[in-house]
Formats: C-alpha cells, sequence, structure tokens
C-alpha cells in the first residue's frame, strides 16, 4: 500500500495535489486507526484546540493564557487516556468514558511544542491545512518519531522526494525491508521466546526462564521500535518529508543519561527542551545559588514525566521513577568524580576501556531492569506486589 | 577577535572557573573542556543577563545540534541586539 501510493503520489506534478494526496492519506489512515465516530471527532477537536489556541496566541501574546492551555491540554489528555491515578482524585467516573484514541500521546506532544514555539515567536505561519498534515502525519501518527513543526512546514512548501539519484532511493527501498524484517522476523521470534518463558504452562517461570525474559523482551522492544523507524523513516522520504532519526545504538550507552540520548532521541530531545530546560532555567534564573543542586530534581522530573507519559497505568509509574532515578544518579556519580578528582580526572575516566566496558554492562542491565515494567500484564504483578507489600507492612 | 566574540569568551571563562580557555567563531562544545548539556544552559543564562536578551527554546535547541558552534550563538545575539558582523 505505501510503495503503490508512493508511486502515485509521484506522478503528481502540482504542489497542490500532492498536499491534498497527502492530507487525504492521513485522513483515511487516521479513519482505520480510530473508526469510532466519537473518537475521530474527539481526537480533532483535540488536534484543533492547538491551532486556534495558536491563532490567539499570535492576535493576542500571553504567557498566562499559554500555560493555561497547556495545564487544560495536559488534563484532557490525562482523562482520554484514562490514567490509573484519576481514580484516587475523581473516582472511577473520570475512567468511565469510550473514547479511545490512537495516537493521542504523540500529537500532545507535537501540540505542547507548536503552541510554545508559536508564543516564541518560532512559528509565524499558521496554515490550517499544514497543521493538520502534521499533526495526522501517518508516518509519525502512532509512535512517532516526534517530529518538529518548522522542519516539517519547510517539507510542506515541496513535498518532493529529495533523493538525489536512483542509488539513494534503493537505498530508502532496503531500509523500508530491513525494518520489516527487525519487525517482523527478529522482533516477532523475540516476542515469542519472550511470551513463551513468561507464559509457562507448569506454574512460575524457573530462574533460567526468568533470565530468558529479561534479556529478549528488551531486545524485542529495541528490534519492534527500531524497524518500525526505518519503516516510516524511509516511508516519509518517498513523500519529501524528512522524519528525524530515532535511534543511536541506545544498547551501547554509558550512562542512563547517555542511554537517553541514544534511545527515542526524538523524545529525548522534547523532554530536554519542553520540561528540564524551562524548569532548570526557571530555577537557574530566579535563584542561583540553588541551581547546582536543583538539577537533580530536574533530571528526575523529566524522565519521571517521560516514563508516565508512555502508559496510563501503576507499572509505568515505577518505569518513571527508576528511570528517573537512574539519570539523577548517573549525574551525581559525575558529579563526584569532578569533586574528587577535578575536570581533568573525569576525562580520564571516561577515556578508560575497562571503565567503558563496566559502564555499559551495568547500565544495559538496569535498562533491562527499568523494560520489566513496560511488560504487558507488568500492571497486574505491580498490583499484586503491591497488595502483598501491603497486608505485609499491616497497612 | 571581534569586540562580541572578546566579550562572549569572557563569560565563557567565567562560567566554566578557566582563564585559559580560549574560543573563537568555529569552536563547538567538543573543543571546551566540560561543555555538556548543563553548562550549556549556565552558560545561556549567563548570556542572557549579561545582553539583556531571551532565547527561545528553539534557539537553545538550535545552539546543540549538531553542527553549530559559537558562531551560531554569536549570530543569535546579533541578530537580538541588532549588531552587524
Amino acid at each position: 500500500m505505501l510503495f503503490g501510493a508512493a508511486a502515485l503520489f509521484a506522478v503528481l506534478s502540482a504542489l497542490t495535489w500532492r498536499r491534498v494526496f497527502l492530507v487525504v492519506c492521513s485522513a483515511l489512515f487516521v479513519w482505520v486507526q480510530n473508526p469510532e465516530w466519537l473518537d475521530v471527532f474527539t481526537l480533532l477537536g483535540f488536534v484543533l484546540s492547538g491551532y486556534f489556541a495558536a491563532r490567539i496566541l499570535v492576535w493576542r501574546p500571553s504567557t498566562t493564557f499559554l500555560a493555561l492551555y497547556i495545564i487544560a491540554l495536559t488534563t484532557a489528555f490525562v482523562v482520554l487516556k484514562r490514567y490509573d491515578f484519576l481514580v484516587l482524585v475523581g473516582g472511577e467516573s473520570l475512567l468511565a468514558h469510550a473514547i479511545d484514541l490512537v495516537g493521542l500521546s504523540f500529537i500532545f506532544f507535537r501540540q505542547i511544542h507548536y503552541v510554545v514555539d508559536v508564543r516564541q515567536g518560532e512559528i509565524k505561519e499558521l496554515p490550517l491545512w499544514g497543521y493538520l498534515a502534521y499533526q495526522l502525519n501517518p508516518f509519525t501518527l502512532l509512535a512517532g518519531p516526534i517530529q518538529r513543526y518548522q522542519r516539517f512546514h519547510e517539507d510542506w512548501q515541496a513535498l518532493k522526494s529529495t533523493f538525489p539519484d536512483a542509488h539513494a532511493l534503493r537505498l530508502a527501498l532496503l531500509r523500508i525491508l530491513l525494518g520489516v524484517i527487525k519487525v517482523s522476523f527478529i522482533g516477532e521470534a523475540l516476542w515469542q521466546i519472550a511470551t513463551g518463558a513468561a507464559l509457562v504452562p507448569d506454574g512460575t517461570p524457573d530462574w533460567a526462564q526468568r533470565l530468558l525474559l529479561f534479556y529478549c523482551f528488551p531486545a524485542y522492544v529495541y528490534f519492534n521500535f527500531v524497524g518500525y523507524c526505518d519503516i516510516v523513516i524511509a516511508g516519509a522520504a518517498l513523500f519529501g518529508i524528512r522524519v528525524p532519526e530515532n535511534f543511536d545504538r541506545p544498547y551501547l550507552a554509558r550512562n542512563m543519561i547517555d542511554f537517553w540520548t541514544r534511545w527515542h532521541r526524538t523524545l529525548s530531545f522534547w523532554i530536554r527542551d519542553y520540561i528540564f530546560t524551562p524548569l532548570y532555567m526557571f530555577i537557574a534564573r530566579r535563584q542561583p545559588a540553588w541551581a547546582a543542586n536543583s538539577v537533580f530534581l530536574c533530571y528526575f522530573v523529566a524522565l519521571f514525566l517521560a516514563g508516565v507519559w508512555h502508559g496510563a497505568t501503576w507499572n509505568f509509574v515505577i518505569f518513571g521513577l527508576l528511570n528517573g532515578v537512574g539519570v539523577a544518579a548517573a549525574k551525581l556519580w559525575e558529579n563526584a568524580i569532578v569533586a574528587r578528582s577535578g575536570r581533568k580526572g573525569l576525562k580520564v575516566y571516561l577515556e578508560s576501556k575497562p571503565i567503558r566496558w563496566i559502564a555499559g554492562i551495568a547500565t544495559i542491565h538496569f535498562v533491562c531492569l527499568t523494560q520489566i515494567f513496560l511488560r504487558p500484564g507488568s500492571e497486574d504483578n505491580f498490583v499484586s506486589v503491591w497488595n502483598a507489600l501491603s497486608r505485609g507492612l499491616g497497612l | 577577535m571581534s569586540e562580541l566574540l572578546e566579550q562572549v569568551t569572557t563569560i565563557i571563562r567565567d562560567v566554566f572557573g578557566d582563564d585559559e580557555v580560549t574560543v573563537t567563531e568555529t569552536s563547538s562544545a567538543e573543543d571546551v573542556d566540560g561543555w555538556d548539556s548543563l553548562m550549556h544552559l549556565n552558560l545561556v543564562i549567563a548570556l542572557e543577563k549579561r545582553f539583556g536578551i531571551r532565547f527561545s527554546t528553539a534557539e537553545i535547541s538550535l545552539m546543540k545540534e549538531e553542527g553549530q558552534n559559537l558562531g551560531t550563538i554569536l549570530n543569535l545575539i546579533r541578530a537580538k541586539k541588532g549588531i552587524s558582523a
């Protein structure tokens, strides 16, 4: 279907027709993913609110309005995604709606980026169809990468594939094929191994099966996600859309800070630009004396929110907590080395090959530990463990 | 060395606590020991305070992109202050 659409797209000579074609493809894709009319209207309402908020911000620039809009958008997001913690604040009623939206998590982040950058004067042109095409882009709707509006807007002006020669086109097609292999064969095989190890018919998995599950699930997640990115990045290029790269050998990371610059990079950079940086600069500008210590809080908050964003159930809270702790600990460790041996000592430490190996092995195992809480069914395990702990503590 | 570059060099030396640091318009984070993401933000704050300007989220992000260097930062300051190159 992708190749057929790309072939049809390539013969459209007028930009207007290419834009119409992309918008129609986007609409069809959204409808296939969200077939109920209530879901479609809710999604459109969510998306269009960003456009109208941007229009208001251009007409009457106001940081207060921006903040209120982001709070309202986040509230809508949390309710639509049915976050478990809503039970604590509003009871079951807030979880009782029938709306189920595919693509909402990434739309949410792109929307915040859009309105913030409009408010800061970094986005000046606000074409409605360009905005809708950006938000509902089939190549980034389901699972990212999180593309920035400015880059998409540049591409929207031409929407023509920019392969310099036939060889480059062949490489893109090969990348799509490799992506399919990663998802459908390697990833699928790892999933079968991982779930086979988890779902043993005769009781609790033994230590060997737990070990297999411990390593195979993260490997499955990697190949599944990287393969998906190969397909959408190369596929989007056929339509003249530059989708950013999302992975850089993440399992070679030396610590959790390094890991998050290699894994789901567009998410990391979004977290850096729209959570970590504003939070840190808010504190550092007003209280410079607090800056050095506030960085650990900023790292923790940023990665905790990134973790929680992944899902609505309590296991993702644990995932977020572990990642927050891991990143903050990595920064603390670096500071301890600098305090003991200075910047030159840190350089020697970073260049040491044995230390690089140990750090890499420790990091990959910590990542595998955090991903226990991404596994399907881990929310039930969390509830069981929490109930057992509560009984044990007499709560 | 332009006057702006001199001023920025002084700020960099102050932020990094190293009077030996020498930079040019083509210097990047790799050329200065300790210029990581956090020090980059501290430098941005110091530049904002010194020049009475505010960088946007997109501009701070742009400074850290591959291929960008101190010249990118200087050009942003020039644009905000109306200084010619």
